[in-house]
């Protein structure tokens, strides 16, 4: 570490990330992979796949297809379940320095309940992250596009958890800010903004939609120039401490954010092409530059 | 089971040459030390195409042969990806990430038989120099393409002695006039105690379904290298999905990077992938 190197970061609700870089949801698993690649426990935050209340297969294959500058997936919440994640590898990240976020998604407001209750008394467990904006399942969108929505869901949430609950919002909104003051206002310690883009890719040779479902999550360096208007909209809105994501491929992109008023960031599709992409980003941002 | 990650590492490595074979096959041979000296056959590398975002994701290739210090790897130039590789030059950088992904389980005695269809050739030089060197001599290679200028060239299957090699075309410009799967029949009286097979998922199930139609008990060794549409390569995006028989022969979802490529054909589900829409590659 230099005597510049960036400096922790305080989300509220006793959860202090180590720095500003973290992974982003969906693209670091639970830790497990990438800490066979990289040294994890460098970075600021892990936030983990999107998990369930019950076991989730995903969606058929293909579940991604690379776009200009990024890619599409619909991998559809694959994930072991709040259970599995509390009992089986919750004791694995004992030892791990890197604060694990639990990323939570859910059809009702009682599976998001469910979900934060079970892993309340799991010790590894840092923080929490509602993820009320997956685009690839058929319900939980709903809890991102409407602000009352979002508001009743962190709200019972807050009743049942003492941890920083971090709020995963959507870009697919007419007004991302008006949905971040409705989560700030029910409760929320800190925002993260945003997830994937809902698109398309036609097979060029069929005609058809190249996803199964039609639609599904782009992410990339495509999206950053999107994420960084929507997370400037969202900073100017709330008080609260906002996360930036979306296509941060290096430190400059990265920084990006923290320029628009952002005091931490993930890295998500860019650890897919390097795994080291989030460390390299955090060697490459400086004390001075939030 | 889950595939070791401890191995992997990402490398710049020296672009040595891209040889035209013919028909549109190409070897990349690349200086990549690391690699070269962790790659087990069946396994595979990322590799970035060009500096740019786009094309963005890493492309994988199974290590197709190491010696020394250099690797080789067998493709096509289909995309966006694979264009930007043919066009490497010697001295280029070669921005690599591996080995990944598990690979064959390389028996030490009996009867094998390499079953390859276009591309799939890729692993068996890596796969058959395991062999030999286990003490293994009894291998015959079934090699099947549309055509004969897409055959990977016999002698290059291992080096310096040859396996025996019996080629298939489509079209009959070379070899058996038919698919491949029909000299596995003739094969098969021979009764080999592994097989490994690779190439498009449609003709590995036509190898299961040969097998299985033969009426002779499966080999005990029966091992397939599968391809999907891959993010990540190590386990974290979840994209490359395919349909494996579970527990109770239930379909499960399980990835191509970690948990394959090489699987054991008689856990996939082949009906499962027969059913799925062909892949948007590039």
């Amino acid at each position: 570490m230099t005597e510049n190197a960036p400096g922790s970061v305080d989300l509220g609700r006793g959860l202090t990330l180590p720095n500003p870089v973290g992974l982003a949801s969906g693209t670091a698993g639970y830790g497990f992979e990438l800490e066979q690649l990289i040294d994890i426990n460098r970075l600021g935050a892990l936030y983990t796949k999107g998990t369930t209340m019950d076991a989730r297969a995903g969606n058929p294959p293909p579940r991604v297809a690379e776009t200009g500058g990024g890619m599409l997936n619909s991998i559809g919440l694959q994930n072991p379940g709040v259970d599995s994640v509390a009992t089986t590898y919750a004791p694995r990240w004992t030892g791990w320095s890197i604060p694990i976020i639990v990323n939570i998604a859910g059809g009702s407001v009682d599976e998001y309940v469910h979900c934060v209750s079970v892993l309340e008394p799991v010790s590894e467990v840092a923080g929490i992250e509602l993820n009320i904006s997956c685009p690839n399942i058929a319900q939980g969108l709903d809890f991102g596009r409407d602000p009352a929505e979002a508001a009743r869901l962190v709200a019972a949430v807050r009743a049942v958890t003492q941890r920083c609950v971090i709020v995963k919002l959507s870009p697919n909104v007419t007004d991302i800010a008006a949905v971040a003051r409705a989560v700030e206002d029910a409760g929320a310690d800190a925002v993260s903004a945003v997830n994937t883009y809902i698109g398309r890719k036609i097979h060029r040779a069929t005609g058809r939609s190249v996803l199964p479902l039609g639609t599904g999550g782009l992410s990339g360096p495509a999206i950053q120039p999107l994420a960084l208007a929507a997370v400037a909209a969202v900073c100017a809105a709330v008080h609260i401490p906002v996360i930036g994501v979306g296509g941060i491929i290096d430190a400059a992109s990265a920084r990006d954010f923290l320029i628009v008023g952002a005091c931490a960031v993930q890295v998500g599709t860019a650890t897919f092409v390097n795994p080291e992409t989030a460390l390299q980003v955090l060697d490459g941002l400086r004390v001075d530059d939030y | 089971m889950t595939a070791d990650l401890s191995r992997a590492a990402l490398e710049t490595g020296e672009v040595l040459v891209v040889e035209r074979l013919g028909g549109g096959l190409l070897e990349l041979v690349a200086r990549l030390p690391h690699l070269a000296a962790n790659a087990m056959p069946g396994t595979f590398a990322q590799l970035r195409c060009g500096t740019s975002t786009t094309p963005l994701l890493r492309r994988p290739f199974s290590v197709a042969w190491t010696h020394d210090d250099t690797c080789g790897f067998v493709f096509e130039a289909v995309g966006a990806g694979t264009r930007l590789l043919a066009a490497l030059q010697p001295g280029d950088p070669l921005d690599t990430l591996g080995p990944l992904g598990n690979g064959f389980s390389v028996v030490d005695s009996g009867s094998v038989v390499c079953v390859s269809g276009g591309l799939g050739c890729a692993p068996f030089p890596l796969l058959i120099n395991a062999l030999r060197r286990r003490g293994v001599e009894d291998i015959l290679v079934l090699n099947g393409a549309r055509t004969a200028t897409r055959l990977y060239p016999a002698e290059r299957f291992a080096r310096p002695a040859v396996p025996v090699v019996a080629e298939a075309t489509d079209d009959g410009t070379r070899g058996h006039h038919g698919p491949v799967t029909e000299l596995l029949q003739q094969a098969l009286s021979s009764r080999p105690t592994a097989i490994y097979a690779c190439g498009p998922n449609a003709m590995l199930g036509a190898v299961m379904g040969t097998l299985l139609e033969s009426g002779a008990d499966l080999p005990p060794t029966l091992e397939a290298s599968l391809e999907a549409p891959m993010g990540c390569g190590f386990g974290t995006c979840l994209g490359c999905a395919l349909p494996v028989l579970g527990e109770d022969r239930v379909t499960v979802w399980k990835l191509c990077c970690t948990d394959g490529p090489v699987m054991p054909m008689r856990d996939v589900d082949w009906d499962g992938l027969r059913a799925l829409p062909g892949a948007d590659v590039a």
